[in-house]
């Protein structure tokens, strides 16, 4: 009981240790009384102390706080897909939601001339709720939604999208794709502190509204059959994730692109833990992902030797062998 | 003649029909005034302007074989690094002469216009035209090389990616009399940070205009430590111009030494300074 107890002041304490890491971290030498001082408001004194309150402030903060929330987010939107669908498997992209934000983000770039910088997450942003959208009627059917149907449309329309994307590539004309390929890999370097308080209330709408199901996806786990004689009223609670979890995960993709790797691996992570109750398991996963994206977003900021790494990159290089560790450990009690 | 590839071409007769698969390669055809042998080019052969009107066999990296066939030529010219090895193959297979080119650096490019002329069956004109490019070379490269402005080439402004060591930018920056601010990191193309431009401090910053090219966001402008964006030295180039390993790139030196030149106007007691040349 004690060890229960412990677990989220330590997540929280690993939180914040990550997040002092990040804003101590960087190109730009500085030492921690400088971090200290332009966190607190205070300042070192001269220019460079300016400057050095400026970096920590407007590039290094926002970096963190976004790290935070696409982090959290990922997180949580997997945790609710892998319940959902109970499957294993699952996350946030597996239903369209990445290949739907993809080809919204290339369409702006290459039709919209000029300063694409802020239409392009709003595009993302709708063609990942296009395409959730899509999935979830095509896979509806009087008797309610089949995770089979679910799955297999999810996969038919990521196909689809995927084939569009190859042909914008290729038509495209040369210097237009960067910017966006870049921005598939997941980037969290478009972090601004308007960009996050834009972001911020549309997560935390998500993040309760997921932590409001909990008990519905603990119930779900049992198959709908057990979960209908639990009193569940089981269509709307699945109607409800779905469209939570599907549009907390467009809304995080349209700022910080596609992030790979967070939504699979941290809830499995997370659940080895705290165990697999969502009271427990939503807050912790928020967390732990929270705490992964900024350690990967540290290392992508500063291991590269020719500037900076997609953090997407990160994630997965890190995220696939830990994910073979947990599945060996695990292997035995499925 | 050996190409790049370390392939003879050996051709019985001067050619009368030539594929070119890069822009560089159509410019120095017409260059050597040999244009009207052209019966093919990529559809980004743009310059001079009468190439666009040329027949079309595809793109670089993506050339139609059977168009080139078609077009029925007696010689191809072919990039080593932008254009797809099978493919090329493929047509020396067919019995298609290919020579491949990939200068390096601005002596390669005079070097490859020789080249081309020799195998056109115009080597006197090769030669002369080649002269007079590394004449106008050698006077932009005599001139006044202090102070040296700490210059940084990008290709993209959001990301900023910028012009690394190895790369025809760092040349250009580097005969000029600047330094490349990006020339302590790895790779050709390294990709910064706003972080990476305070540590590396640019006195100029030269973007090379492409399409999807834009001007830095204001997020990134703003931060007046950087010198380039505090003096408003940032100065836009024709991207063809920069990145087309053709007799073009002599007039974006030209262009590169006029901004250096320009800035040391301006900044006439700029001590030269050493910080931040490696990371």
């Amino acid at each position: 009981m004690r060890g229960r107890t412990l677990v989220f002041p330590l997540l929280a304490a690993a939180f914040v240790g990550a997040a002092a890491l990040s804003l101590s971290v960087g190109p730009v030498q500085l030492s921690l009384g400088q971090v200290f001082s332009a966190i607190t408001g205070g300042s070192a004194g001269g220019v460079s102390g300016e400057t050095a309150a400026r970096v920590v402030l407007t590039l290094r903060l926002p970096r963190i706080l976004l790290g935070v929330l696409v982090g959290g987010a990922l997180s949580s939107s997997g945790v609710a897909f892998q319940a959902l669908l109970r499957n294993p498997l699952a996350d946030p992209y597996i239903l369209g939601v990445s290949g739907g934000a993809a080809v919204g983000a290339m369409t702006a770039k290459l039709l919209l001339p000029g300063d694409s910088f802020l239409p392009l997450p709003i595009c993302a942003f709708l063609g990942a709720a296009i395409a959730a959208s899509a999935v979830f009627l095509l896979a509806r059917r009087r008797s309610g939604i089949s995770r089979e149907r679910l799955i297999l449309m999810g996969v038919i329309i990521g196909a689809f999208l995927n084939a569009l994307i190859m042909m914008m590539v290729a038509l495209a004309p040369p210097g237009r794709i960067p910017g966006a390929v870049y921005w598939l890999m997941g980037d969290l370097s478009l972090g601004t502190l308007g960009r996050v308080g834009m972001l911020a209330p549309y997560v935390a709408a998500g993040v309760v509204l997921l932590f409001l199901l909990s008990r519905g996806m603990d119930l779900l786990l049992l198959g709908d059959e057990a979960a209908f004689q639990s009193g569940l009223s089981v269509e709307r609670v699945k109607t409800a994730v779905y469209l939570t979890a599907s549009l907390l995960a467009g809304t995080v993709v349209a700022v910080s692109g596609l992030i790979g790797f967070v939504g699979l691996i941290v809830p499995h992570g997370a659940r080895s833990i705290v165990g697999s109750g969502h009271r427990r398991l939503l807050p912790a996963a928020f967390l732990l992902g929270g705490t992964f994206l900024i350690v990967a977003d540290v290392l992508a900021r500063t291991v590269g030797p020719s500037g900076e790494l997609p953090v997407g990159a990160v994630t997965a290089l890190a995220g696939a062998p830990f994910f073979l560790y947990l599945l060996r450990r695990n292997g035995r009690k499925p | 003649m050996k190409d790049d590839r370390g392939v003879s071409v050996r051709l019985a007769a001067a050619p009368r029909r030539v594929v070119s698969l890069a822009p560089n390669l159509t410019e120095i055809v017409f260059l050597l005034g040999q244009e009207e042998k052209l019966v093919g080019v990529t559809r980004y052969c743009n310059y001079p302007p009468r190439a666009a009107a040329l027949p079309r066999i595809g793109g670089i990296v993506d050339p139609d074989v059977e168009r080139i066939v078609a077009a029925d030529p007696d010689l191809l010219l072919c990039t080593t690094d932008g254009n797809p090895k099978e493919r090329v193959k493929i047509l020396e297979e067919m019995g298609i002469p290919c020579f491949a080119v990939g200068p390096q650096n601005l002596d390669a490019i005079f070097e490859t216009i020789e080249r081309v002329g020799a195998l056109l069956g115009v080597p006197e004109k090769g030669r002369k035209e080649a002269g007079a490019l590394r004449v106008r070379a050698d006077r932009v490269s005599r001139v006044q090389r202090a102070p040296s402005p700490r210059v940084l080439f990008v290709v993209s402004t959001s990301p900023i990616i910028a012009a690394g060591n190895g790369t025809f930018l760092d040349e250009l920056v580097r005969t000029t009399g600047g330094r490349n601010a990006a020339g302590g990191f790895a790779g050709r193309y390294p990709r910064l940070s706003v972080e990476d431009l305070l540590v590396v401090g640019p006195d100029i910053i030269l973007v090379a205009a492409m399409a999807g090219v834009e001007e830095f966001s204001p997020s990134v402008s703003r931060w007046s430590e950087i010198p380039a964006f505090r003096n408003g030295d940032v100065v836009t180039l024709d991207g063809d111009l920069v990145t087309r390993p053709g007799p073009r790139m002599v007039t974006a030196l030209e262009k590169v030494a006029e901004v250096l030149s320009a800035w040391r106007t301006r900044h006439p007691d700029v001590p030269a300074r050493t910080k931040g040349e490696t990371r």
